[in-house]
C-alpha cells in the first residue's frame, strides 16, 4: 500500500515546490532587469487601484508576470547507463572521411589558407586565380568550422531534428555563400581588390 | 471474627520482627559535606570553558552537499570552519577530521591518502584535483570550495558517478593484444627506448579529474572518450608489444571518439600526477593523419 502512495507524494511535494518557485515573490537574481520591470508595471498600470492590491495576494500579483518557470536551453537528463555497468561503452564503426581524413584536409586548408591571405598584400598584385582560391579555400574553412560548432552543441541523440535542421542550414548557407563570392568575383571587383578598398588604416 | 481478630494481633506483634529487613534493603548515602558549609569562591578553583586559541588559524570550508534519500531537497553549501594548527595540511585531511569531528554525514571518496588510487578526486577552488595532493592554502581569509567532479552525475555529497568513464575505458580494451606468441615462449621482451615511450602515460590513475574538466566531454560524453581514456588508448598504440595497433586506430577513426578534441589543454593544466595527456591525443592525431 505504501509503495502505492509514495509516489503521489512525492510528486504532490515536488508540485508545491515547484508552484513556490513559480509564484516567488522574491526578486530573481538571474534577471534583475525583469524584476524592476515588472514591479513598475504592478505599481503604474495594473494594480493602479487599492482594491487589486488590497483582494489580490501579493505573491499571484507577480505570479502574473511570472506565468512559467525558468527552463534551461537543454537540461541535463537523468543519468541512462547503455546496458549494463560493466558492458563496454559502443565503438562505432570507422569512416576515416569523418576522422583521420577530415582531420588531414581541415589542417591543410587552415595552414594554406595563411600564404593564401598574406600572398595579394605582399606581392601587391591581383591574380583572379589566387583569389578564387582564397574564396574557395575560406568557404571550406569557415564550412568545417561551423560543423564542428553543430557537432559539439548540438547532439544527434539529444535533438535529432534541430540536428537535421542546422546540418541543411549550413549547407544551404554555404551554397548561399559561395554564390555570393562568384557574384562578387565575376560582377564586381574581387574579394581581395574590395578588402583593399575597405581597409585604410 | 474473633478468630481473625486473635491473627490481626499476632500480625502486629510480629511486625518489629520484619523492620529491620526493611530498614536495610534502603541503600543510604551518607552526605559528608551537608553537615559543613561550603567553601568560599576563593579556596575553589572554576572550571572555565576552554578559550578560543589566540593563534587559531580559522579557516573556513564550503562543501557541497546531496543526499539522495531527499531527492526534493536541492544541493546546498555547507560551511564547516577549522583550526589549521590542529589540521593536517593537505585537504583531504580537512575533509577526514570534518567527517571525525564535525559531521559524519559528509560523504566522500579517498583510499591511498598519498596520490595513487585517485578516489579523492574532486574540484577543489575551482580546479580538479585529488584532495590528497592538494595542500591546503594557508591564507585563511580566502575560504575554499570543495565541488563534486564537475558534469557528472552525483551520487552523494562529493562523490561522483563515474560508470560512463570505466565504460569508455573498457571500449578501448587496456590490454595487451598478440596473435604472436613470444619469441623466447616466456615473455615480451621490449627495448629500453620502446618502453621510455610508455613513461607519462602509464602513470595515468584514472581518476578523471582531465576528462571531466573537458568542455568537449562535458557536452559529449555520451561519445567523446575524452582525454583520459585517449591517454590510456594511445599507452596501448605506442606499446611495442601491441598487435592490434591498427585495430586501435580504426576505432578512434570517426567524427566522435577522437576528434570533439579541441586542443583546450584543460586536461593537460589540472593533472594532478602532471602528466599531459593533450599531447598524447596530439600524437594519436598525428599518427592517424597520413
Amino acid at each position: 500500500m505504501a509503495s502505492i502512495i509514495r509516489p503521489a507524494v512525492f510528486r504532490q511535494s515536488c508540485l508545491n515546490i515547484a508552484s513556490k518557485r513559480a509564484f516567488s515573490t522574491k526578486p530573481s537574481p538571474t534577471f534583475p532587469a525583469i524584476n524592476k520591470q515588472a514591479a513598475s508595471i504592478l505599481s503604474k498600470n495594473a494594480l493602479g487601484n487599492s482594491f487589486v492590491k488590497e483582494v489580490v495576494p501579493k505573491s499571484i500579483q507577480v505570479a502574473a508576470f511570472h506565468a512559467s518557470g525558468r527552463r534551461p536551453i537543454l537540461p541535463p537528463l537523468p543519468q541512462v547507463i547503455d546496458g549494463t555497468a560493466n558492458d563496454a561503452a559502443k565503438v562505432p564503426s570507422p569512416s576515416p572521411s569523418h576522422g583521420s581524413y577530415h582531420w588531414t584536409f581541415e589542417r591543410l586548408i587552415s595552414v594554406g589558407l595563411i600564404p593564401l591571405t598574406v600572398a595579394p598584400f605582399a606581392a601587391g598584385s591581383l591574380n583572379p586565380l589566387t583569389d578564387a582560391l582564397l574564396c574557395g579555400t575560406i568557404l571550406i574553412h569557415s564550412h568545417i568550422g561551423f560543423e564542428a560548432l553543430i557537432i559539439d552543441y548540438i547532439p544527434r541523440g539529444r535533438l535529432p531534428g534541430t540536428r537535421k535542421a542546422f546540418d541543411w542550414l549550413l549547407k544551404l548557407a554555404t551554397v548561399v555563400v559561395g554564390v555570393g563570392l562568384y557574384e562578387f568575383e565575376t560582377n564586381d571587383v574581387g574579394l581581395t581588390e574590395g578588402i583593399k578598398r575597405i581597409w585604410t588604416a | 471474627m474473633a478468630a481473625l481478630r486473635t491473627t490481626s494481633r499476632l500480625f502486629k506483634a510480629s511486625r518489629p520482627l520484619f523492620r529491620p529487613m526493611q530498614m536495610r534493603s534502603l541503600a543510604t548515602v551518607t552526605d559528608g559535606y551537608s553537615s559543613t558549609s561550603t567553601a568560599p569562591p576563593s579556596q575553589t578553583s572554576t572550571t572555565k570553558e576552554p578559550a578560543a586559541d589566540p593563534d587559531a588559524k580559522i579557516k573556513t570550508f564550503h562543501i557541497y552537499r546531496w543526499n539522495p534519500d531527499e531527492p526534493a531537497t536541492k544541493p546546498r553549501m555547507q560551511s564547516y570552519a577549522l583550526d589549521l594548527n590542529k589540521t593536517g595540511p593537505m585537504m583531504l585531511d580537512a575533509l577526514i577530521r570534518i567527517k571525525n569531528e564535525v559531521d559524519p554525514t559528509l560523504t566522500f571518496r579517498r583510499s591511498c591518502r598519498e596520490g595513487i588510487c585517485g578516489s579523492c578526486a574532486m574540484n577543489i577552488d575551482g580546479v580538479n584535483t585529488l584532495a590528497c595532493l592538494c595542500r591546503i592554502p594557508v591564507d585563511t581569509k580566502a575560504e575554499t570550495k570543495i565541488y563534486p567532479l564537475p558534469h557528472t552525475y552525483v551520487v552523494k555529497d562529493i562523490v561522483p558517478d563515474l560508470t560512463q568513464f570505466y565504460k569508455q575505458y573498457k571500449s578501448i580494451k587496456p590490454y595487451l593484444q598478440r596473435t604472436t606468441p613470444a619469441p623466447g615462449g616466456k615473455e615480451y621482451l621490449q627495448s629500453k627506448e620502446d618502453r621510455k615511450k610508455l613513461d607519462g602515460m602509464y602513470e595515468c590513475i584514472l581518476c578523471a579529474c582531465c576528462s571531466t574538466s573537458c568542455p568537449s566531454y562535458w557536452w559529449n560524453s555520451e561519445e567523446y572518450l575524452g582525454p583520459a581514456v585517449l591517454m590510456q588508448s594511445y599507452r596501448w598504440i605506442a606499446d611495442s608489444r601491441d598487435e592490434k595497433k591498427e585495430e586501435r586506430k580504426a576505432a578512434l577513426d570517426n567524427s566522435m571518439s577522437l576528434y570533439r578534441c579541441h586542443t583546450i589543454l584543460n586536461c593537460s593544466r589540472t593533472c594532478p600526477k602532471g602528466l599531459n595527456p593533450g599531447m598524447a591525443i596530439a600524437e594519436i592525431k598525428k599518427e592517424m593523419a597520413f
